[in-house]
């Protein structure tokens, strides 16, 4: 039995992994909603890289970041509160809705690291903040997969 | 165990094409990356790249895709095909990225793509065939795993 199956008041370890990831997941939606709110107040605290404003290269990157955040509000967002509710209830349909958040937050750092032009705070702020904590999520989920309800 | 039917032969051929095309397409950029292959492959034909940057961006894409696209593809059909739980659940994850991608490109591509290629490639295999794939793969796990279909 892995220290993750291990139970810590109403979970096991493994889950409160995956509960931890989701709410720093939270943090980094609600980041992205104020950057659709105001993309340029968003690019002078640093939480986007390129400004609407600026040259045709930073413009053409911006609506790729534009497009990053709009898919995970409309998207990922919802998919996150499912999956939050799911795994604090111990369904299988958490179990699984957050194995596709988990999922997209390994994919899009993997995506920002291998893109030299991005700035390194965010490239480290993406691997820190959403892959690892996604990938721990996985393993604590995976760990404890036997105890979700599939029905 | 799960028995894989017409359907699922279906959607797993279905999503090897699309998927297997897009992989292809990229390992032209990271075997050359800056030869006149890649470009008409991943641009059109005689066609450069915009600046270093739109190489760049299509660069990190392409590792992405082969880090996590290509290995849950592969997983994700052995374990359909073979009628487990978790190939069912690696469909619906690699479904979810394919979404999610369809929406960031759709916002990214509707300049300058969209026009140059036209409605009905666009709509069907160059982004519409990734966007289909993830609701219909999504979609068919679901009720496959509840015994629906």
């Amino acid at each position: 039995m892995s220290i993750l199956n291990n139970k810590m008041k109403a979970h096991p370890i493994g889950i409160w992994m995956a509960l931890g990831a989701l709410v720093l997941i939270l943090l980094a939606w609600l980041m992205q909603t104020y950057s659709l709110l105001d993309w340029e107040g968003a690019v002078k605290l640093g939480v986007q890289n390129e400004s609407f404003s600026g040259n045709a290269v930073e413009r053409a990157i911006a609506d790729v970041e534009r497009g990053v955040a709009i898919a995970d509000i409309i998207w990922v967002l919802p998919l996150t509160v499912v999956a939050f509710i799911g795994l604090l209830r111990t369904k299988f349909t958490g179990f699984v809705a957050a194995n596709m958040v988990f999922a997209i937050c390994v994919y899009f750092p993997l995506f920002y690291a291998f893109r030299v032009s991005m700035n390194f705070d965010v490239k480290l702020a993406a691997i820190f903040l959403w892959a690892i904590p996604s990938l721990l999520g996985i393993i604590g989920l995976w760990t404890n997969r036997n105890i979700f309800k599939y029905r | 165990m799960i028995e894989p039917t017409n359907i699922t032969w279906i959607i797993t051929i279905f999503g090897t094409v699309i998927f297997l095309l897009l992989l292809i397409a990229q390992l032209v950029i990271l075997i050359k990356p800056h030869s006149q292959q890649a470009k008409d492959i991943l641009i059109a034909k005689g066609e450069d790249w915009r600046d270093k940057t739109h190489f760049k961006v299509a660069f990190a894409f392409a590792w992405a895709d082969w880090l996590v696209i290509m290995p849950l593809m592969v997983a994700g059909n052995i374990g359909v095909l073979s009628g487990q739980l978790w190939g069912y659940l690696l469909w619906i994850i690699l479904g979810t990225i394919s979404i999610y991608y369809s929406i960031v490109f759709y916002v990214m591509e509707k300049e300058y793509v969209y026009p140059a290629v036209g409605p009905i490639i666009y709509y069907t295999y160059l982004w519409g065939g990734f966007l289909y794939w993830g609701i219909i793969s999504i979609v068919y796990c679901v009720l496959r795993t509840h015994n629906v279909l």
